[in-house]
């Protein structure tokens, strides 16, 4: 994580030597044009690459272990089809308001995962994992297509909404962090007092009743840590999904372990380099364009994921 | 550990209401320190729902419960999970878990919520491991276990959260001859030493030769209490399961002749 987030200060249009980038974060080497790129640029880029994807590898770290599902991921409780909803409602049919899309984006992302949890809730056999994934699936869906009709509905608006889709980080400074980090802090908080009872869950809703947890209550916390995570995360960067889902996989086969002391801690610190690495490599393949980092994380990461998944057992 | 003899559980009138129906009518029982209670009764007569609901996993819609005196209703999972272990039938079996973090999961129900495993909690997982007979496997993984090696495991986390009582669903139901005398034998062993053992049974025979007590529940209430060969009569046997069936209990064997085909002359 190092690594990348010292690459991620160092490389770009301009590339800079680390020493330089080294001097500049301890207020050494006075002003220029270098110091401009790192402090306004690039850090701000290098700390939202590492919060976004830590908050992402927490997310999914914590909804595998909530829902003992490996499928599950900020995805299948529907905080992101609503974030998608969301923003692209703002880009599509509001386009001067292009400065309330992150605050669109985390509301209709919470808002698709309260529903998720309101009718997982209610009825019979309630808080269960069947009915939570089933409940998440159906809010995807509808979130995904009212999207889909906006898009269709405003064909020559789409091309606007498409860098939110690919998922990508942006040059605008502490913008995005400023109105977020209540979310992501509150997030991350509840999954490290989540880790002992989600080890617990791991061993079935009867033996984490038997240790004094309730399983129901758990689920319930990992869900909204989860939204807030996932839905923040959309609102810097778009919809980076596949993050979530792969990163507690490949800690979980690199580490041979399940426990979640080692899976949530591990799945935010790769979390945040993969993001950090991918986004450096996004913006300097091609320099000066910059590409969205979406796509170029999932051709990063699969390989390291299909080569993991074929070693385990 | 609680002093022989004490009272641990009694439990009055039990009722449990799930979805509207009513699964459970009356159930009575009592558990002392070191004694081994046996729930026998046919499929779908609450034997499970008893336990689960003395347990604190079902609440109960009417009924007394009380834990070394404190009422049931009253207590938190923390103290709840200080008085009695559940062991359920057959717990989910997770990748990349080894014996040994299961049953330091066990032992974090002693731990406050971010608290760290102090020495005296490694020694209490090393023991439970030792009692329950699993410390010579405790780094495999829980996937490469056989049925009656998982159940002495989950045994085994029971007993790291070193609990009066050890309540167990039917641990000896999924399991081969061999693996079902070693799963009795073991919970025979824990009831010796002084722990609390309730423990639900299907096969008769087995329960008659473990058991101190026996308690028969059908459609949803305690039908009767007793020693084994005093409850479990030919009358009661047919009555309840309808099986023309005699119990017979000499030297520490028992046996359950069964005619298997009908009444026979």
């Amino acid at each position: 994580m190092l690594a990348a987030a010292g690459a991620s200060l160092a490389l770009g249009a301009v590339k800079l030597p680390i020493a330089e980038v080294l001097e500049i974060l301890l207020g050494k080497g006075g002003e220029g044009p270098n110091h401009q790129i790192v402090e306004t640029l690039r850090l701000p880029r290098t700390v939202e690459a590492l919060i976004v994807g830590a908050a992402l590898g927490t997310a999914g770290a914590v909804l595998q272990g909530a829902l003992a599902n490996p499928l599950a991921s900020p995805d299948v409780i529907g905080v992101t089809g609503g974030a998608g909803f969301g923003a692209i409602l703002i880009l599509i049919a509001f386009p001067a308001s292009i400065a309330l899309v992150p605050a669109a984006a985390l509301f209709f992302g919470l808002l698709a995962a309260a529903l998720v949890f309101g009718f997982a809730w209610s009825g019979r056999n309630r808080g269960s994992t069947g009915k939570i994934i089933l409940a998440g699936i159906a809010m995807l869906s509808l979130f995904t297509a009212a999207t889909t009709g906006l898009l269709a509905s405003f064909p020559e608006r789409a091309p606007s909404a498409l860098f939110f889709i690919a998922g990508g980080l942006t040059n605008a400074g502490w913008e995005g962090l400023r109105y977020t980090w209540p979310y992501f802090l509150a997030g991350g908080l509840i999954a490290i007092f989540l880790i002992r009872p989600l080890d617990r869950l791991a061993l079935g809703d009867d033996v984490a009743a038997s240790l004094g947890s309730r399983p129901q209550l758990i689920r319930l916390a990992a869900g909204f840590s989860a939204a807030l995570l996932a839905a923040a995360a959309a609102a810097v960067a778009g919809l980076l999904g596949f993050l979530g889902l792969v990163v507690p996989h490949v800690v979980r086969m690199a580490g041979g372990t399940s426990s979640q002391a080692f899976v949530i801690p591990a799945s935010a610190v790769g979390g945040a380099a993969l993001l950090a690495a991918a986004d450096t490599l996004a913006r300097t393949v091609r320099a000066p364009i910059e590409l969205p980092v979406g796509p170029f994380m999932v051709i990063l990461g699969v390989p390291v994921f299909l080569w993991l998944l074929r070693k385990a057992v | 550990m609680a002093a022989a003899g004490e009272m641990l559980l009694e439990a009055r009138g039990v009722e449990v209401t799930i979805d509207g129906i009513q699964i459970l009518r009356g159930g009575d029982l009592d558990l002392r320190a070191g004694e081994l209670v046996a729930i026998v009764g046919p499929n779908g007569a609450g034997k499970s729902t008893l336990v689960r609901a003395v347990s604190g996993l079902h609440r109960p819609s009417a009924g007394a419960v009380s834990w070394s005196g404190r009422e049931l209703a009253k207590m938190r999972g923390r103290e709840l999970a200080k008085v009695r272990a559940f062991v359920p039938q057959r717990m989910p079996v997770p990748a990349g878990v080894t014996v040994q973090e299961a049953v330091t999961i066990g032992r974090s129900a002693l731990l406050r919520p971010l608290g760290r495993m102090t020495g005296a909690d490694r020694a209490g997982v090393d023991a439970a491991l030792a009692r329950a007979g699993v410390s010579h496997f405790a780094d495999r993984a829980l996937t490469t276990l056989s049925g009656g090696e998982l159940q002495r495991v989950q045994i085994a986390i029971g007993l790291a959260q070193e609990a009066p009582v050890l309540i167990a669903d039917e641990p000896t139901s999924q399991l081969d001859l061999g693996a079902a005398i070693d799963v009795a034998g073991l919970l025979r062993k824990l009831a010796d030493e002084g722990l609390g053992a309730l423990v639900v049974v299907h096969d008769l025979a087995l329960a008659a030769a473990v058991a101190d007590r026996v308690v028969v529940v059908h459609e949803g209430r305690t039908e009767a209490t007793g020693l084994p060969n005093e409850v479990l009569t030919p009358g009661r046997l047919s009555r309840i399961w309808g099986a023309d069936a005699r119990l017979t209990a000499e030297h520490g064997r028992t046996a359950l002749h069964v005619a298997w085909l009908g009444p026979t002359a």
